[in-house]
Order: C-alpha cells, then sequence, then structure tokens
C-alpha cells in the first residue's frame, strides 16, 4: 500500500502541493489529470524524491518517510521501492536495449549477471522488443525507447510503478503501441501512478482518477463518475472539452 | 647562407633520441593530471564543503599564470620546502638528490590537472540530466550514477578536448628544457649549436612535434569512432 500524507512542496513562496493525500492499494491504477501546471508531474516526482517534497509523509509498503527530515537512506529506500517512466524515455544512451533493463537489477539489487539477463529478456518480450535487445537507444524510434523505459522499471518488480507523462514527446503515430503495453502491464495487475493527458486512455485503464488544480485535488473518485457526472465546477468544465471531441468524432 | 637540406635528416635522428623524454614529459603529466582533474570537478561540481573553495583557488590561479611560472615555482620551491623537512625530521637528504623531472611531472600535472578538470567539469554537465534522473529513480546511489552513467559519457564528449590537452602538453614539454631536461627542443638546440646548424634542427624537431600531432589526431578519431557505435543509428 502507498499512502501519502499532506505533501506539500514549495519553490521559494510559489507554492506547487498545497497538502495532497492519496492512498493507493496494490493493483491500483490511478490516474493524475488537471490542467498544466497543476502540479501533477511535481507530485509524482515527489514521490521518488526526484523533488524534495517540504513537508509530508511517503509511506510504500514498510518503508515510511517523513519528508520534512528524510535522509539519504530514506531517499535511497523509496527510490528502490518505485520505478519511473520518463517523458523524454532517458534511456542509458551510451548502452544497449539489454544493458539498459539489466542495469537496475545487477547494480542496485546486486542480481547476478545470468539470472538479470533472463528476468529483462522476459520484460523486453513483454514490451516486444526482443528483437532490438543489442541495439543503443539512439537506434529505436520513440513509441520503442518508451517501451524499453517501461521494460526496465518492470524489471525492477517495483511496489508501483510511477508514469510521467509517457506518451506526451511521441508521436501521434506512436502513442497507440506504448499505451497498449501500459494496458497490458496494467491487466497484470502491476500498481501504477499514471500522470497522462491521454482522457481516453486514463478513463480505460484507471480503478481511481485523481484531479489536480493549483496544487490540490479538487475532485477524485472512479473514472465513470469522474468523467460521466463530476461534482466540482472545475472538473465539468474540463471534461467537457474532452467530452465534446468524442461526440464529434461519432 | 644556405638550407643545408641533408643535414635535416642527420638532425632529425639525433634529435629522436630525445623523443622518450618527451613522451614521458607529455604522458606521465596527462595520467596524473586526468586523475586531478576527475577529483577536482567532482569537488566543484558537488560544493564540498570547504574544500571546493580550495579547488576553486587552484583552478583559478593554475590557469591564470604560465606554464614557465609554474617550472620555475615548483623548481625553486619545492627544494627549499624539501630541505626544511629534511632538516627537521632528519632523512638526511638533500634536495640535489631529487632527480630534474619530478619538478617537470609535478610542475605539467598540475597544470594539466587545472586545465582538464574544466573539460572533464563540462563533459560531465553536458550529459543528460533525465539520465542522471533515471538513475536515480532505479535506486542508483549518487556515487553509482556518476561512475556507470554520468562519468563514461562524460569523458567521451570530452575526448577532442582531451586530445587538445595531450597536444598542448606535447608542445608545452620544450619547456623542460628552461631547467636543462634534454627533451626534444632541447635536444635540437644542442644539435643546432654544436653544428652551426640552427634552422635545419630546427624544423627537425619541429617535424618530430607535428608528426607526434597527426598520430595524436588519428588516435583521437578512432577512438572516438569506436567508443561512439551507440550514437550511430540517428532516429531520435
Amino acid at each position: 500500500m502507498i499512502q501519502l500524507r499532506n505533501i506539500r512542496k514549495t519553490y521559494g513562496k510559489h507554492s506547487v502541493l498545497n497538502g495532497i493525500n492519496i492512498t493507493v492499494e496494490k493493483g491500483d491504477v490511478i490516474a493524475i489529470l488537471g490542467p498544466s501546471g497543476s502540479g501533477k508531474t511535481t507530485l509524482l516526482r515527489c514521490i521518488n524524491f526526484l523533488e524534495h517534497p517540504n513537508e509530508g509523509e511517503i509511506t510504500i509498503g514498510e518503508v515510511a518517510v517523513d519528508c520534512k527530515h528524510a535522509s539519504k537512506k530514506d531517499v535511497l529506500a523509496l527510490r528502490r521501492k518505485t520505478a519511473m517512466v520518463f517523458q523524454h524515455y532517458n534511456l542509458f544512451k551510451h548502452k544497449t536495449v539489454l544493458q539498459n533493463v539489466m542495469e537496475g537489477l545487477t547494480v542496485v539489487q546486486k542480481m547476478p549477471a545470468e539470472e538479470a539477463r533472463e528476468i529483462s529478456l522476459l520484460m523486453l518480450a513483454k514490451v516486444g522488443l526482443t528483437h532490438k535487445a543489442d541495439s543503443y537507444p539512439s537506434q529505436l524510434s520513440g513509441g520503442q525507447q518508451q517501451r524499453v523505459g517501461i521494460a526496465r522499471a518492470l524489471a525492477l518488480n517495483p511496489e508501483v510503478i510511477l508514469f510521467d507523462e509517457p506518451t506526451s514527446s511521441l508521436d501521434p503515430e506512436l502513442v497507440g503501441e506504448v499505451l497498449t503495453v501500459i494496458q497490458n502491464i496494467a491487466q497484470e495487475g502491476v500498481t501504477m501512478i499514471v500522470v497522462t493527458h491521454e482522457m481516453g486512455f486514463a478513463r480505460d485503464i484507471s480503478n481511481h482518477i485523481v484531479f489536480m488544480e493549483e496544487g490540490r485535488i479538487i475532485e477524485e473518485g472512479k473514472p465513470q463518475d469522474i468523467f460521466n457526472a463530476p461534482k466540482e465546477e472545475r472538473t465539468k468544465q474540463f471534461f467537457k472539452r474532452f467530452t465534446n471531441e468524442w461526440s464529434y468524432s461519432i | 647562407m644556405q638550407l643545408d637540406i641533408s643535414f635535416i635528416m642527420t638532425a632529425f635522428l639525433e634529435i629522436l633520441q630525445a623523443l622518450p623524454l618527451t613522451l614521458a614529459i607529455t604522458f606521465v603529466p596527462l595520467v596524473i593530471g586526468f586523475g586531478i582533474g576527475i577529483g577536482i570537478a567532482l569537488i566543484r561540481l558537488y560544493e564540498v564543503r570547504y574544500i571546493h573553495r580550495v579547488a576553486g583557488f587552484y583552478v583559478s590561479f593554475l590557469r591564470g599564470t604560465p606554464l614557465i611560472l609554474h617550472i620555475y615555482i615548483v623548481y625553486l620551491g619545492i627544494p627549499m620546502i624539501f630541505d626544511r623537512l629534511s632538516a627537521h625530521f632528519g632523512w638526511g637528504m638533500n634536495s640535489s638528490s631529487i632527480p630534474l623531472i619530478i619538478f617537470i611531472f609535478i610542475a605539467f600535472s598540475l597544470n594539466a590537472g587545472a586545465y582538464m578538470s574544466e573539460i572533464i567539469r563540462s563533459g560531465i554537465l553536458a550529459v543528460n540530466k533525465g539520465e542522471i534522473e533515471a538513475a536515480y529513480s532505479i535506486g542508483m546511489t549518487t556515487r553509482q550514477a556518476m561512475w556507470r552513467i554520468v562519468l563514461p559519457q562524460a569523458l567521451l564528449i570530452s575526448l577532442p578536448n582531451l586530445c587538445n590537452m595531450f597536444i598542448g602538453l606535447l608542445h608545452g614539454s620544450s619547456l623542460a628544457f628552461s631547467i636543462s631536461l634534454l627533451e626534444i627542443n632541447g635536444k635540437a638546440s644542442i644539435v643546432a649549436s654544436t653544428n652551426w646548424k640552427f634552422v635545419e634542427s630546427y624544423i627537425a624537431a619541429a617535424i618530430i612535434y607535428w608528426g607526434l600531432t597527426l598520430i595524436a589526431e588519428q588516435i583521437t578519431g578512432l577512438l572516438e569512432k569506436r567508443l561512439r557505435t551507440f550514437a550511430k543509428g540517428g532516429v531520435a
């Protein structure tokens, strides 16, 4: 179980997160939606301390960290419980696809190379890239790179995978392949927190939607409730555009 | 005065005897300076408490003064310190027993370290920040991320500049003659004045330096090509 309690983050005087509370159960797929600048990505990056929250408490499994007094050891412990998929993939450019996926297993989890290799190849098979194992990231398309990023995260077998706008920098044509892969993993019961602008995707894969604006959670609930019958005025306004788009496309 | 073409060849062969010394004066400081450079670059990047100021001063001072001065200060200063320490601790040794080349190694290494720290620092800064975040996200420590992800890429980025550094040191090694070490330039001066053939001797020396530089460029080119296999492809 993952618990975020009263997470606050400020940059100087500018307050980005104003006390966020979220509980994620094992197997949950949480989608965080909201307009640009609402703090979605910052929240996600606070969970693995790529941004240091100023206040709050993060609990992942048996690791509980008081953000204000987080030590290096705490941060490392949180990072070893999580994995992240980035908007810009962030693969290690000087390593092959297979090495990218193995890196965390051999270096961080100290797994013997042979075992790490097996697991990594299994993960690459899951994202459909076994044939690219010996390629370098620069030889792959954006969609393929992102799938490697997903395999890298999956290999670690983390408590939760954090997706930071995984399709935002992809060609429209390549979005589909990445979404399909994420959907497949979601069905396997991997716990995920997904920040995305793909509304339809969020609705289809998540079992809980969090709508944020200005560093606050405005509304949250089951996808069908949020999409079809939002309670808050701001949420209605936000999803109106989306539902309209759908009616146009028919 | 007529140019004695054939003497250039004679001088060339004679001066070539000084090649090992020149190479030693180039390579030893290159290696030591590289170590110093990485250390200083990391200290300055991570702003290690107190010592990063010392490191900053070191780089600023060494880059702000000419190499020939470093040679003089080391050559004249170290014996003073050495003799005083020797007297104090009763080592029973005199600074005159220190081989000349040691002073050159020290002066050149300090000089090269200052320049290389800046080369390596800029290389480290050029590595994609996202990859460092990715390294952290899979649970690597700062040290693991630095050694496994950042430095290999940073050094590759720095390779052309490090090659320049090598060339600079190679040519700088001619200053070792100022404390009467007979490297290529020194040897050329001797050959020149004993035979009264100055231009010929110096042309011969120039050819040797140039040849070494060409070889260095070739090796760097090959190295870059080999190590850069991962950058092939071209799909963004």
